[in-house]
């Protein structure tokens, strides 16, 4: 429980984190709540390992707050812990503390927290975001496994910026029983550590992707998960090779604001890969440019439901003096106003716009026709089938543009993954984000995140070098829905060939 | 016909006039000698007023004649309150009636009628933050019977929206419901003349039912003393169905006359747990007035009254809006789509507090909620199994039973059903004993079943009734009962006497001819000859009452004089053992004396 003056404090802080103090940024910021005597996991038989929870995913003890970085959840207790937390202290897990984020899990950079910007130990860069605090502990080694969720991007991101790997599962295989939602039709419970090897041990070794969660009604039946992936390889944790494997660059990522040192890195590292065996083609993914505006309608819509339950009278506290209940008034609006950050706010608005009767059909209802031709442009380039279509589509090549070569449209394309960056630039720095960047701006680093959101399908972000900056950016690799067996396990040897750890 | 209260039934009754089987309100009148007989008169009316001197009998009953007469005219006036000339009204109802299920819609919860507040609560209900939906299958159940029941046409596939607004009884600031895709569509209801439908509406009417939906009931609350109101969240995620009728009644009759025959066909399916009066059911009425020579084929500006609690609500505060909006119009105003409230014995609606002012409810489909699909196969088992409709129910109790179609629709309506249920026992066991049923019996029978054992209940707790059909007043009792009572074995005073007895557990079950053996009640009529007595003496003195017989029988007037002859037959009541007399018998006898003896006699004196 959180005293009152921290409360305060915290309010402060918020209302000020457009201009970011010089104590600020010379902190890393990355806990929120830190456990200074952790709760060993019960069964002692297990290796015990240290892990950092997202605090937008309920604990009940061992911290026992669960804030979202959001004033509403400044002094909130769950009274019931996430599903996948439980799993993971049956399996070893110390938790250790819970780590900053943007509120509610809506931001790029972990700079819209009421608990100030998150940013990375060396030279002040930006973590990424929404689950930054999560990737600064893992790249800091403070922890094993730190957990995060990705809705559009926020575990991918921040791995990609703060150096280390981080996993989107497929939807519907992580609980999301207890993590508090932001875009239930997109938000996925994601897993972050310093190399693939730790995340492929628990999700596929130790036998989390096989667990139903009768809680969650998006979490995928015990049979279903069965009969899907006796279609799949991977899943008796063997070791898979480069060798055959093909390997797809979407043309369409090539994009105008793709930095010229991320280009050459991703093009490079699918030469070495290359060179180990793997087959590389070019592949077409026409829907990709409307992708990003189809999340930024479609995350809000849900977004802007979600919140509605933070009104000041159960959550946060009742705005004093501007109480206007009264006959014809709201009694919620101060109240709203005051306990939620700048991008919230902003989301909540387009959500709620997007979402009214005049605007239904020209946004909402176009972003979920977008999500369909993005899933089936994945569809289209895969070899494996997607198993949550009924029957296989057929696709018109006049619905492609024609500026994609005739060969694309056909195929060789289909493939076993995609690889592309996992954001357009390397970490920037946290002052030009704070500063100057504009909302778009930080909406433009979701734009190789964002598909693989839309369509459900698992994505890893494994770190490369870029040359001569000497930084890390994130190379991504998306596979077919329930294929994240195999995804791990090529990750991992791609990681291998471009010297990351395993 | 009014109802004329007991209370001034039993005093008619009792200040002069015949008692006839079956219409005296159970009372504890011991006999007394005649010479008392005024004083308990006066008692009785004390507890009216006390200071009215008494009335001459005469006056009395002209007097209740005129306030018959002026109610009947008052009825009238409700007929003429069905249509306004010139304008035309335009109702479309929508109907929320719970669920008669054993779990909430989306949580483990128990479902739950005033049991203590907040008992009943999953995490999804308060909406904490984290928690999810977890859809109940076995609602489907009566809500799949119900819009069968209504005719409507089932949906393979359905889905959930959520539609927001702001409200202290919603936790999660939206209320999840089905808006795109409702489970059933395109219904139909039929409305009979004995349902109550206006006038204007003849025989009978069809209202179409445009779709059905389920969705989360709201918690409760209720409001304290000052500024404060409690909320009980047992109530919150309860399933509720809505049912929405297409925009086709143009009486108010008729609106609350569907009201009342959807809550008669869910509780007939076993699709809901309670009626109105309990707060299981609820209406919001859609209103809007045109002018019968408008020819735009467009209604007028609708108005919304939420959350209407009784059939005379319905009907009242659609006459009400109804007229506020011709009012409006006639003044040159305008109507203003909004939502208004109404309260119960109040003459006009009131606008009520906008939610988020113009409120857009901004229905998005439930992202954390998969579609229904309903198997057809499901379907065509529930229609196979729900049973005989109440329209055909009623007809049968009509031509079967003889009852009146009031009576036989207050059966089918009471206690959910089960008081129907219990007339049947009532017949079984009747005829177990051997009585014969014809329609005396059985009309006796559903007498005794609706009236003297709702009387029961207007004075104590309730009956107890179960759903097979049993209360507090075993069946087989009431039949043994009425039994007696219909072979002339004992008197419908003592046969009320003993009903009381057997609802406060005083008799025990099966002792009904014990206890009228062990406390001598058996009806031990007087001989013939002991009536003549009596009749003898009631004429003493009344020469001129007998003149009018006289009058009659010599073709002076035209009318038989029946009010003078129940006069003789009361006098003879009140001086004889009343516990030993019929006064079926006493009229009888008294008859033929005039008849015989009484007229030469006069007409020797004159």
């Amino acid at each position: 429980m959180l005293t009152r003056r921290r409360l305060q404090a915290l309010r402060l802080r918020h209302a000020q984190r457009s201009i970011p103090s010089r104590y600020q940024r010379r902190q890393i910021n990355h806990f929120i709540s830190k456990e200074a005597d952790p709760v060993p996991p019960i069964p002692a038989q297990r290796t015990p390992f240290t892990l950092a929870v997202k605090d937008n995913i309920t604990t009940k003890f061992s911290p026992a707050t669960t804030t979202c970085a959001s004033p509403f959840l400044a002094d909130y207790n769950s009274p019931f812990e996430a599903t996948i937390v439980q799993q993971l202290r049956d399996l070893g897990a110390v938790v250790t503390g819970k780590t900053n984020l943007d509120e509610f899990g809506m931001g790029s950079h972990s700079v819209h927290s009421a608990h100030g910007a998150v940013s990375q130990e060396k030279d002040g860069y930006s973590a990424g975001g929404s689950s930054g605090g999560s990737a600064v502990a893992v790249a800091n080694g403070e922890v094993d496994l730190a957990l995060g969720t990705d809705t559009g991007g926020s575990v991918r991101l921040p791995a990609a910026y703060c150096g280390v790997v981080g996993y989107k599962p497929s939807y519907g295989m992580l609980s999301r029983f207890g993590v508090v939602p932001y875009a239930n039709s997109l938000d996925t419970v994601g897993l972050i550590a310093k190399g693939v090897g730790r995340i492929r041990e628990v999700v596929v070794r130790r036998g989390l992707w096989e667990v139903e969660d009768g809680r969650d009604p998006t979490s995928l039946g015990r049979k279903a998960r069965r009969r899907i992936a006796q279609g799949r390889e991977g899943y008796g944790g063997e070791d898979v090779e480069l060798e055959g494997v093909r390997l797809g660059l979407p043309v369409e990522y090539n994009i105008e604001e793709l930095e010229g040192g991320v280009r050459d890195a991703w093009v490079k590292a699918a030469g070495r890969l290359e060179e180990r065996g793997a087959k590389v083609v070019p592949v077409s993914l026409p829907t990709t440019r409307h992708a990003l505006s189809a999340y930024y309608v479609i995350a809000p819509a849900e977004a802007s439901s979600n919140l509605a339950k933070y009104d000041g009278v159960r959550y946060g506290r009742r705005s004093e003096g501007e109480s206007d209940a009264a006959e014809g008034g709201v009694l919620y609006a101060a109240s709203r106003g005051q306990g939620f950050g700048e991008e919230v706010k902003r989301r909540i608005l387009l959500g709620s716009y997007t979402l009214s009767s005049e605007a239904m059909d020209n946004y909402f209802l176009k972003a979920q026709a977008v999500r369909r031709l993005v899933r089936r442009d994945f569809d289209r380039v895969f070899r494996l089938e997607n198993p949550l279509q009924d029957e296989q589509e057929t696709f018109d090549l006049s619905e492609m543009s024609e500026e994609i070569p005739m060969e694309n449209k056909l195929g060789p394309a289909e493939v076993d993954f995609l690889l592309c960056p996992t954001a357009p630039t390397l970490a920037p720095k946290l002052e030009d984000v704070m500063g100057g960047q504009g909302v778009l701006d930080a909406y433009m680093n979701d734009v190789f995140a964002v598909p693989a959101s839309l369509a459900g399908l698992p994505a890893v972000s494994v770190p490369m070098l870029v040359e001569g900056e000497e930084r890390m950016a994130g190379l991504q690799l998306i596979g077919q829905y329930w294929d994240d067996a195999r995804l791990l396990g090529v990750a991992e040897a791609i990681s291998e060939v471009l010297g990351g750890k395993r | 016909m009014p109802r004329i209260p007991t209370s001034e039934l039993s005093r008619y009754l009792l200040a002069g006039q015949l008692s006839r089987r079956g219409c005296l309100r159970a009372s504890r009148i011991c006999l007394q000698p005649v010479a008392n007989f005024q004083t308990r008169r006066f008692a009785s009316v004390e507890t009216q007023s006390t200071s009215v001197p008494p009335t001459p009998l005469r006056k009395q009953l002209k007097e209740q004649a005129k306030a018959l007469k002026a109610s009947g005219q008052k009825k009238k006036k409700n007929i003429d309150n069905q249509t306004v000339p010139g304008w035309e009204l335009t109702v479309g109802i929508e109907i929320h009636a719970q669920l008669n299920t054993v779990r909430k819609l989306f949580s483990p919860a128990t479902t739950s009628f005033n049991d203590s507040p907040n008992t009943h609560v999953a995490l999804f209900d308060l909406a904490i933050p984290g928690s999810q939906p977890l859809f109940q299958p076995e609602t489907l159940i009566p809500a799949v019977r119900a819009a069968l029941a209504l005719n409507c046409d089932i949906q393979r596939v359905s889905r959930f929206d959520r539609k927001h607004y702001f409200h202290w009884d919603q936790p999660s600031g939206y209320q999840i419901t089905q808006y795109y895709e409702p489970f059933a569509k395109d219904g139909r209801i039929g409305l009979l003349a004995r349902d109550g439908i206006a006038a204007e509406d003849g025989e009978s009417i069809a209202v179409g039912i445009k779709q059905v939906q389920m969705e989360q009931d709201t918690a409760k609350t209720t409001a304290q003393p000052g500024e404060a109101h409690w909320l009980d969240f047992n109530r919150v995620g309860m399933p509720l169905i809505e049912i929405i009728t297409l925009p086709e009644i143009h009486h108010p009759a008729t609106a609350a006359a569907l009201v009342r025959k959807v809550q008669m066909m869910l509780s007939a399916v076993d699709a809901c747990v309670s009626g109105m009066e309990e707060g299981g059911l609820r209406a919001d009425v859609n209103v809007s007035v045109r002018r019968v020579d408008d020819t735009s084929g467009k209604l007028g500006t609708r108005t919304e009254i939420k959350n209407l609690s009784s059939f005379k609500a319905v009907e009242d505060a659609i006459i009400a809006e109804r007229d506020r909006q011709i009012a409006v119009l006639e003044a040159g105003g305008v109507v203003e789509g909004e939502t208004r409230g109404w309260s119960i014995g109040s003459t006009e609606t009131r606008r009520l507090r906008g939610k988020e002012g113009e409120v857009d409810y901004r229905y998005m489909p439930d992202p954390d909620l998969g579609p229904v699909v309903i198997d057809p196969q499901l379907v065509q088992r529930l229609a196979s199994s729900s049973g005989v409709s109440p329209d055909v129910e009623t007809d049968q109790l009509i031509e079967k039973y003889g009852l009146t179609a009031k009576d036989a629709i207050s059966l089918l309506a009471l206690d959910g059903g089960a008081r129907v249920q219990y007339y049947y026992n009532v017949l079984d066991a009747l005829s177990e004993l051997g009585a014969e049923t014809d329609a005396i019996v059985t009309i006796l029978a559903a007498n005794w079943c609706l009236h003297e054992l709702g009387k029961l209940t207007e004075v104590s707790s309730d009956l107890g009734m179960t759903a097979d059909g049993e209360c507090k007043v075993p069946s087989r009792d009431l039949a043994a009962l009425l039994h007696h009572l219909c072979r002339r074995e004992i008197t419908a005073k003592v046969a009320k006497e003993l009903l009381w007895a057997i609802f406060r557990g005083e008799v025990a079950p099966g002792g009904v001819t014990e206890a009228i053996k062990d406390n001598n009640l058996w009806f031990n009529e007087l001989s013939k000859a002991e009536y003549e007595a009596l009749a003898d003496r009631a004429v003493e003195g009344e020469d001129k009452v007998l003149g009018e017989f006289l009058r009659f029988a010599d073709g002076k007037s035209k009318a038989y004089p029946r009010g003078k002859l129940m006069f003789l037959v009361g006098k003879m009541m009140r001086a004889g053992p009343e516990h030993r007399m019929d006064p079926t018998s006493a009229e009888r006898v008294m008859s033929t004396r005039i008849d015989d003896i009484y007229l030469d006699a006069l007409g020797n004196k004159q």
